[in-house]
């Protein structure tokens, strides 16, 4: 599977807590606002970071989908 | 019989390659008819002059747009007939607004073909809300922009139910910077914010309201019109290969009239453009694209056609079409100031970056005008342009992020001097360009 973040920067408040719960996909600019530097990531392993930096967030700024890969035929 | 003469025939001189008309002359085809003393064209003037509007179906005259390769002239510049492909293949029925609320203070073209052309805009808006298949049409525009107000109300008053016109709703919206902005439109007719709006998928696909939300500009729709009236052959070649069809354009800052709106068709240099509008001589720097846009040298715009294929060499593009004049003697480095302090103090407010990072790149901005601990600022401005970009809802702080970078670019010579302290004896003349919008 695979799974992309988005952070609404309208809702970000600069908290924080999303880029210490998915390092991988997400960082914090100079201002310490979250920001998707690397979006797209593979595994059930991203699923469950990218759940939890959704659940963290106390403005509701991180979202993500998720794309079931397509059995090769 | 005599023998054919074999001297060869001098060659046909060639044909000018491109034509600049204004407000009532012949040559246009958005701004041919009446002059800007006869105010808004009425129903029966423009019926007189173009002939009802051909009774098309939806599917044809997405053809016609698709044929004509028209981009929308809102500044983005993406291909209409793919945005309403978009709109179609999504799930839902979608919503169309054409979007006459101009807000770069500086550009007037929306405002003038509203103004004077009222019923080209609702022509096309009628046509491309025949596409969609949209229930209601709605004409959004700046509540203070009073002018094109009263010609589109004047417009739909006069059409009445006129057969093959949609439902049309008139929606005035707050001004402003960035309510002109494509999803602060939408948001405002669908929550009544007019700020805009981030999401992961393009309006045309899915607006704020969960359905497919055409935003369309008011110098698009009267395009549309125009490939319709004139066939999309012909309205495809008065433009350029990277630019189809003509242009308007707005022309500010040291011209002859400043606010001057003029339709280009076929490929001409910026300098044509200008020398037609009273400017004879390369000028210090030219502001192509808006306030967002970059700056670039006289000297090279003065040769560089204005289409995007050309510009993108000069690191500039269309945007909304705004040539401003920056002329010999006058400090490119206040000018750039002073807009980027209007375009912070106009930011929505919403996301961090801009809240943050406007405020100081627009006050070392300020600082490097003056010439105080200009050094400083200029670390700060290259700290802040690099965190900005790509951080916003919207690309509000990309646009002034370009300006600043190309300001830095082409006044490198003034930015040396301003940090060594030179006293810049023009930093504080009356600015050149008009900094609010309130003149509309």
């Amino acid at each position: 599977m695979r799974v992309t973040v988005h952070v609404d920067p309208t809702r970000c408040r600069g908290h924080g807590i999303c880029a210490l719960l998915f390092a991988d996909a997400l960082e914090l600019d100079r201002w310490g606002y979250g920001r998707a530097v690397d979006a797209t990531h593979e595994g059930r392993r991203s699923l469950v970071q990218a759940r939890r930096a959704a659940r963290a967030c106390p403005n509701g700024a991180i979202s993500f989908t998720v794309e079931e890969r397509q059995p090769a035929s | 019989m005599t023998a054919p003469v074999l001297a060869p025939d001098l060659p046909a001189p060639p044909p000018p390659p491109y034509a600049l008309a204004r407000l009532g002359d012949v040559g246009g085809l958005l701004l041919a008819g009446p002059d800007a003393e006869a105010g808004p064209e009425s129903w029966v003037d423009h019926v007189a002059r173009l002939g009802a509007p051909p009774s098309l179906t939806g599917g044809e005259i997405l053809a016609a747009i698709r044929a004509s390769g028209l981009q929308g002239r809102g500044g983005g510049g993406f291909p209409l007939w793919r945005k309403l492909e978009t709109a179609l293949a999504a799930p839902g029925s979608p919503a169309l607004v054409v979007n006459c609320s101009e807000s770069e203070p500086a550009s007037r073209k929306d405002w003038t073909v509203c103004s004077y052309r009222p019923h080209a805009v609702l022509d096309g808006a009628a046509a491309i809300g025949r596409v969609l298949s949209a229930p209601e049409v709605v004409i959004h525009l700046h509540g203070d922009s009073l002018e094109p107000r009263a010609a589109l109300r004047h417009a739909l008053h006069e059409r009445g139910d006129l057969p093959g016109d949609p439902a049309w709703r008139l929606s005035y919206g707050p001004g402003g910077y960035v309510s002109g902005e494509a999803s602060a439109v939408a948001r405002y007719l669908h929550e009544g914010v007019a700020l805009p709006l981030f999401s992961s998928a393009p309006l045309a696909r899915r607006g704020p309201s969960g359905y497919p939300t055409v935003v369309s500009n008011a110098e698009t729709a009267a395009h549309v019109a125009a490939v319709l009236g004139a066939g999309a052959d012909r309205w495809h070649a008065a433009g350029t290969a990277s630019c189809p069809g003509p242009q308007l354009l707005t022309l500010c800052g040291a011209v002859a009239t400043p606010g001057t709106v003029v339709e280009l068709a076929g490929s001409a240099t910026i300098g044509d453009i200008l020398r037609d509008a009273g400017v004879d001589e390369p000028p210090q720097a030219v502001l192509v694209g808006g306030y967002a846009g970059s700056w670039i040298s006289g000297s090279v715009a003065w040769h560089l056609p204005m289409e995007p294929a050309s510009l993108s060499y000069a690191g500039a593009s269309r945007g909304c079409g705004l040539i401003g004049v920056l002329p010999h003697g006058a400090c490119g480095i206040a000018e750039t100031a002073r807009m980027v302090d209007y375009l912070a103090g106009e930011s929505a407010g919403q996301c961090g970056p801009c809240v943050h990072g406007l405020p100081v790149l627009a006050g070392a901005m300020r600082a490097l005008a003056r010439g105080a601990r200009s050094r400083r600022a200029l670390r700060q401005i290259r700290r802040t342009a690099i965190a900005l970009p790509g951080s916003g809802a919207c690309s509000h702080p990309d646009g002034v992020v370009r300006l600043v970078a190309s300001a830095l670019e082409v006044f490198a010579e003034d930015v040396t001097r301003h940090r060594r302290g030179t006293l810049c004896r023009t930093a504080h003349r009356a600015p050149l360009f008009p900094l609010e919008a309130g003149a509309r």
